[in-house]
């Protein structure tokens, strides 16, 4: 691996990375039909998690809820759980697929001729996936503040922001994982389908991390999601923080650090096996 | 740095296999053994010249894809390695890969929901050109290879030919001394396969004094644009030199084409003959020292099958390569 890449080569490494952005939103705005589907479909997909909430606790507040997380509207701390969790989607599905969607396509070998390592085109979806993603959760943000009246903290938004792009270090480490994985199984789908299940599992997206058996919750606490999706309903809906802030911010940098080499490593081991084997082009 | 500068292209030693197919899937179960591998490029030397366009020739199978792909880092070799450039294949692909410029078969190597001019913009970034740098150079391409009526259309509404343009312009587009074009004019129109043909000849390796590699398994094409030939099969190179030398290494002077319907028995005629068939009808090529001498032979010894027609000709690379190779030789065995 090219550990310190020239100037030049870290220029072009930029422009590779914007340039995969630009083509994969080019692309997919080819598909009108499609692109509408992926925006509306998030929001739909809101309801059944709000309706469920509400049948159970029988009513918006719960006061069982406040006790454990110092929130009683239940819809709003769903709500907010749900809609940040769509980043997962973009790094399990989004850069996960990647080079998988080039395999189908049939250009896999020819962006891996050109003179950039293969992670850019990875960071280029994580880049094109995030902002796709930041405009699907401006939507939300907007539908379920007309439908149920979801009221935020506009002051938290900065630190808000700070935890979702710490929370980002980890999921594009996900999206190398993934998307390495994806080159060599065929049924790439199921290693993203797995992974992405599991995580939302142990996050405390519809119910707080103390309902929790107590392993899953070791585990929960182990997953960057966790201290993101809590962080950002304590500054946007004031639930209590379990972790203090800094402590927060720093597991997070450093469950992301773990992620990112993980992937780094399983990616170069893909790359490394399917260039011996020579299954590049199969799909 | 640069050892050999006359040389752009050095290959030392290049093996590649691969596993038959359905064999330990996910890497696990019985040991290999090394008659379930294939050797696709089985201990390949080649060194080209500097602006010298090189021809690989091989049937389907030879190997010739196989070690383009791993000149230009697609695939890792189990064996030796290759200098492009000065720069070292396995030790520095991204140098490598900047200076090559590379076609590999296929259709579907483009964005075929994204127009011919998108395509090669999104290229031209992965190149490290600037947007003014990638415009101009663009414009070029799109220019010379008379595409610029067409350029803002997807490249699903193009034609074969009109996309292995695209194809070949995407090979150009940071103007690398090396290319690699793997059968360039596979499956082309007549009209396309000479436009392509005399563009590698005389813009590309005359004009712009390009290093190619091109490989095909048209004798013709070989013959008509290369500098060199190396004559490919089963993996390893049988012979490497001008495509008038290589004709020379068949000592006769003259061949008789026959072509008849049905098989004849030719041996014993002539110093040797080589049969191929083509859509029912046998041609047979009869290499002897004085066409003339053997002529009533030959018409008395087709009996039953009917003669259609004779020629006199000269060997062909074709000859050449049945003659290195041993593939498709005589009337009864031939292979087709
Ligand atoms: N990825 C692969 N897996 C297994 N066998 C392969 C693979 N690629 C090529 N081969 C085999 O290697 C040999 C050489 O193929 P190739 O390089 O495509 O030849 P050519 O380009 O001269 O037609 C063939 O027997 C082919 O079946
Ligand atoms: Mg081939």
């Amino acid at each position: 691996m090219d550990l310190f890449p020239s100037t030049s080569r870290i220029l072009r490494y930029l422009r590779g990375m914007n340039a995969e952005n630009v083509k994969e939103w080019k692309i997919e705005l080819t598909y009108r039909a499609d692109f509408i589907r992926g925006m509306l479909e998030p929001l739909i997909f809101v309801f059944p998690f709000v309706l469920f909430a509400m049948s159970l606790m029988g009513g918006r507040t719960s006061s069982v809820l406040e006790g454990l997380t110092g929130v009683s509207d239940g819809i709003t701390y769903t709500i907010i759980g749900y809609i940040f969790m769509g980043f997962l989607n973009t790094a399990v599905w989004g850069m996960g697929f990647a080079l998988r969607k080039e395999q189908w396509y049939g250009t896999l070998e020819s962006i891996f001729v050109a003179p950039v390592p293969r992670w850019v085109y990875v960071l280029g979806m994580a880049l094109h996936s995030t902002v796709h993603q930041g405009i699907i959760l401006f939507f939300q943000i907007l539908v379920v503040y007309v439908l149920f009246g979801v009221i935020l903290n506009v002051q938290g938004v900065l630190p808000v922001l700070v935890f979702i792009a710490l929370m980002l270090i980890s999921l594009v480490g996900l999206g190398l994982m993934v998307s390495g994985l994806a080159l060599i199984f065929k049924e790439g789908w199921i290693v993203s389908e797995v992974l992405y299940s599991l995580i939302t599992i142990v996050t405390p997206i519809a119910y707080p991390l103390a309902v929790l058996p107590p392993l899953l919750q070791k585990i929960s606490l182990t997953m960057p999601t966790t201290y993101a999706i809590t962080g950002i309903r304590h500054f946007l809906i004031d639930e209590n923080m379990g972790v203090g802030l800094l402590d927060s911010y720093s597991r997070l940098i450093i469950i992301g650090v773990c992620w990112i080499i993980t992937g780094l490593l399983i990616f170069q081991i893909v790359d490394r096996k399917v260039r011996r084997e020579g299954t590049l082009a199969e799909y | 740095m640069d050892l050999a500068p006359e040389h752009a292209i050095i290959a030392k030693g290049v093996v590649k296999t691969f596993r038959k197919k359905g064999r330990r899937k996910y890497g696990i179960g019985p040991k290999i053994t090394p008659d379930e591998l294939i050797y696709a490029v089985n201990g390949v030397d080649l060194t080209v010249r500097r602006g010298e366009l090189f021809g690989l020739l091989g049937p389907n199978g030879a190997g010739k894809t196989t070690l383009v792909k791993c000149l230009s880092t697609l695939l890792l070799p189990n064996k030796g390695t290759a200098i492009i450039s000065g720069h070292d294949i396995i030790n520095d692909p991204i140098a490598a890969r900047e200076c090559i410029g590379i076609t590999t078969g296929g259709e579907r190597t483009l964005y075929w929901k994204l127009s011919g001019r998108d395509n090669l913009r999104y290229f031209a970034a992965l190149y490290g050109l600037s947007s003014e740098e990638a415009d101009r150079r663009i414009s070029y391409l799109m220019k010379i290879m008379g595409l610029e009526d067409r350029q803002y259309e997807r490249i699903e509404k193009y034609s074969t030919g009109m996309r292995q343009k695209v194809s070949i312009s995407r090979a150009l587009i940071h103007d690398p001394p090396v290319l690699l074009l793997d059968e360039p004019t596979l499956g082309l129109d007549p009209s396309f396969s000479r436009f392509i043909r005399s563009f590698i000849k005389k813009d590309l390796n005359q004009k712009q004094k390009k290093t190619i590699i091109l490989t095909t398994h048209y004798m013709d094409e070989a013959d008509q644009l290369c500098d060199r030939i190396a004559i490919m099969n089963e993996g390893k190179i049988v012979a490497v030199d001008t495509p008038e030398v290589l004709k020379r290494r068949i000592p006769q002077d003259e061949v008789l084409e026959v072509r008849c319907l049905g098989h004849a028995d030719f041996s014993g005629i002539g110093q040797r003959v080589y049969a191929d068939s083509v859509e029912g009808v046998t041609i047979y090529r009869i290499h002897a020292e004085n066409v003339e001498d053997i002529m009533s032979q030959v018409i008395q010894a087709a009996h039953s099958a009917k003669i259609l027609s004779m020629n006199v000709t000269k060997p062909t690379l074709e000859d050449v390569f049945i003659h290195l190779t041993g593939a498709r030789l005589t009337g009864e065995d031939n292979e087709q």
